[in-house]
């Protein structure tokens, strides 16, 4: 979306001023907070995601992505309460369902997942390396020795209950009352398309705290070889 | 100062690493490092090919009193090669992330270089002669069958074309689990240290063997890790100093006479986050890209994602000087953060009486701060304004508010155009400029007149 304004000619310069000074020039900064932070959490879980595909990615790089992660979900913790009632809205078409959403957790969850049938030789390669590092370690294997509900005690999750959430969503969702957001929401494309492995790691809720940990701790666990 | 700094371009055909202008260039071709020697003599670049590029500055010649200060290509080599690492099946890159020179100590240069893992100590010398006349081996270097030498004949040396030769002389592996991202050739001479994302190790420069931790940040469980080291670098003449810099934004300064583990900071240089700039990324765009220490050792220089700022050893709680880079990205960081450049690495570097400071932004855009006249510039390393000797012009980034012309737009800033690593020379105002695969050299223009 940077590259938007690159071949810009003179005579669209007005229009140039024009939205720098009405402020819609940054998308993030039109929408409301609570997506706005939706956004950057969404942002955060895929690179974190597609982290886990490299064979050694960047420590600093995912020790930012993690403790921004941190800090949001410290945020969403704090006010959870009333953030489930005014639940995010999200566009009809945002295209996440629970299918994919139960298969991004299944993947992130157990090494060795089994679900749909469909699965893909790339997710199955890079899961598979991703273990294959541990065991040569011969490190603690985190993994498999810890609930992964232990690991993060501290955070409640009980509110977000999944039953909860599903009689939320269960309302027919009314539009955002920006009406930017559609066009805005296009401008991250990978935030809320589908990507084409058919692994949606699109998080739209607190709901999913559990499965934001898990990514988390797993972006980090990676590093644990000595 | 600052109106002095009217830059001169080199001969940039001569500079750049391109075959071909405009020849598309490959990821190899990268530029990741550069770095001058002490004297200025000298100036080495790295790139993502592992290779190793040393120019040197031409001596002033009678005829052309203005040629002095141009920089030619002096030798060319592959410091790092592809590896696999079979143990853990991880590749690792050939791509040169530091290089440092050795103070000279004889007729040869010495240098360190290094990827992500391994470190090499090259040694650069010259040969002029060969010794002819050896009737004890053939032309091809066997020796002969004695009972045919019959006289005793002493080798001459003899002129030849000069030729530079470089070997590797010793090769410090297996000693870092994370990614080096630094080096730093102590001022005793006999040791360096490596730094990787959770450690620093400390080696003689003739030992390969064995090396000793000094700073280790690695959490006994990594879910813990919430902080890495980004840069480090001895102080230039208390050999027993050292600072290294974090991806929170804070710098320590930590003293090898007081541990053998320098886990325990000496001090800590740290700003409290300012709440009114409070955003998603504070914490991404706080952390430390690099850090130098000033000549003459009394500040440190450090570069964040928007600004750059000098500390005083002497005062721990601020930096006596910030910088604003290029404040216009403040509102457009989560663009920024979409597209991976809030993690860009830029470099900052010291002129030589440490007055000056410069450190690179995106479109090809280059910083200068006159730390005495608080006045600033902002340049451009671009194939189109930088003909030889032509001089450059400071650019504008437009923002908000009315236009100038030639002005750029904050929107049409090339973000892919970025230029992370720069160097000053030691003494002079010569600067070198790393822009993707392209080598800018500029000069002061009043400098290159008086020669």
């Amino acid at each position: 979306m940077l590259s938007r304004g690159v071949k810009r000619k003179l005579e669209d310069d007005e229009e140039i001023m024009a939205a720098e000074t009405s402020g819609a020039f940054d998308s993030s900064s039109s929408l409301p907070y609570p997506q706005q932070r939706q956004l950057v959490l969404n942002m955060c879980l895929s690179k974190l995601q597609s982290c886990h595909m490299k064979v050694e990615p960047s420590l600093h790089r995912s020790v930012l992505l993690a403790n921004t992660l941190r800090q949001i979900q410290e945020e969403m913790r704090q006010e959870g309460g009333d953030l489930l009632l005014e639940s995010p809205v999200y566009p009809n078409n945002s295209s996440v369902t629970d299918n994919t959403m139960s298969s991004s957790l299944c993947f992130s969850s157990s090494p060795s997942y089994e679900n749909d049938g469909d699965e893909q030789p790339v997710d199955s390669r890079s899961s598979d390396s991703l273990f294959g590092s541990f065991e040569i370690s011969n490190s603690t294997s985190y993994l498999t020795d810890l609930a992964l509900d232990d690991i993060f005690e501290d955070i409640d999750t009980s509110m977000y209950d999944s039953s909860d959430f599903s009689t939320v969503m269960s309302f027919p969702v009314p539009r955002s009352p920006v009406s930017s957001s559609e066009d805005t929401m296009k401008s991250f494309p990978t935030c809320i398309s589908p990507s084409s492995n058919g692994i949606q790691i699109c998080i739209t809720d607190l709901n999913d705290l559990d499965h934001i940990m898990e990514i988390l701790f797993f972006g980090i666990s990676q590093f644990s070889l000595t | 100062m600052l109106n002095t700094i009217q830059v001169l371009c080199s001969d940039i055909t001569t500079l750049s690493l391109e075959a071909k202008q405009f020849a598309s260039y490959t990821e190899a071709d990268i530029i990741s490092t550069v770095e001058f020697n002490q004297t200025g003599e000298l100036l080495a670049t790295g790139d993502k090919g592992g290779r190793v590029v040393i120019f040197q500055r031409e001596p002033e010649s009678k005829n052309e009193p203005n040629c002095q200060g141009e920089y030619n290509v002096y030798s060319t080599f592959q410091s790092h090669e592809p590896e696999f690492d079979y143990l853990k099946s991880l590749e690792i890159e050939e791509k040169i992330n530091k290089i440092r020179w050795l103070p000279q100590q004889n007729a040869a240069h010495f240098l360190l270089s290094t990827n992500d893992k391994t470190i090499k100590l090259w040694k650069v010398s010259e040969r002029d002669k060969r010794p002819e006349g050896y009737n004890l081996k053939d032309e091809e270097g066997r020796l002969k069958d004695l009972s045919t030498v019959t006289s005793l004949q002493v080798p001459v040396l003899k002129p030849m074309d000069l030729m530079v030769e470089v070997s590797p002389r010793r090769i410090f592996a297996n000693a870092h689990t994370y990614h080096v991202n630094s080096i730093s050739v102590n001022s005793d001479c006999e040791t360096y240290m490596s730094a990787d994302d959770l450690r620093i190790n400390l080696w003689h420069l003739a030992i390969t063997d064995r090396s000793f931790n000094i700073v280790d940040i690695k959490p006994a469980n990594m879910e813990d890790l919430t902080e890495v080291i980004t840069a480090a670098e001895f102080h230039p003449y208390h050999c027993n100093l050292f600072v290294y810099s974090s991806s929170k934004g804070t710098l320590r300064l930590c003293d090898m006479r007081a541990s053998a583990l320098c886990d325990k900071h000496s001090k800590l240089f740290e700003e409290p986050e300012d709440p009114s700039n409070r955003s998603f990324f504070s914490e991404i765009i706080s952390s430390i890209s690099d850090v130098k220490f000033s000549h003459s050792g009394r500040y440190l220089l450090t570069r964040d994602y928007l600004t750059v700022k000098v500390w005083d050893l002497n005062m721990e709680n601020k930096p006596i000087e910030t910088y604003q880079v290029h404040d216009y990205l403040r509102s457009k960081l989560c663009s920024l953060y979409e597209n991976d450049c809030i993690f860009d690495k830029f470099e900052c570097a010291w002129n030589g009486t440490d007055s000056v400071i410069m450190t690179g932004a995106y479109n090809n855009f280059f910083r200068m701060f006159d730390r005495n006249t608080k006045r600033d510039v902002t340049l451009e390393a671009s194939r189109e304004s930088s003909k030889p000797r032509a001089v450059l012009k400071p650019r504008r980034v437009c923002t908000g508010g009315k236009r100038r012309k030639d002005d750029i737009s904050v929107d049409s800033l090339d973000f892919t155009k970025k230029i992370l690593h720069t160097a000053w020379h030691p003494a002079e105002n010569i600067i070198a400029i790393a822009a993707t695969n392209n080598l800018y050299i500029f000069q002061d223009k009043v400098n290159s007149e008086v020669h």
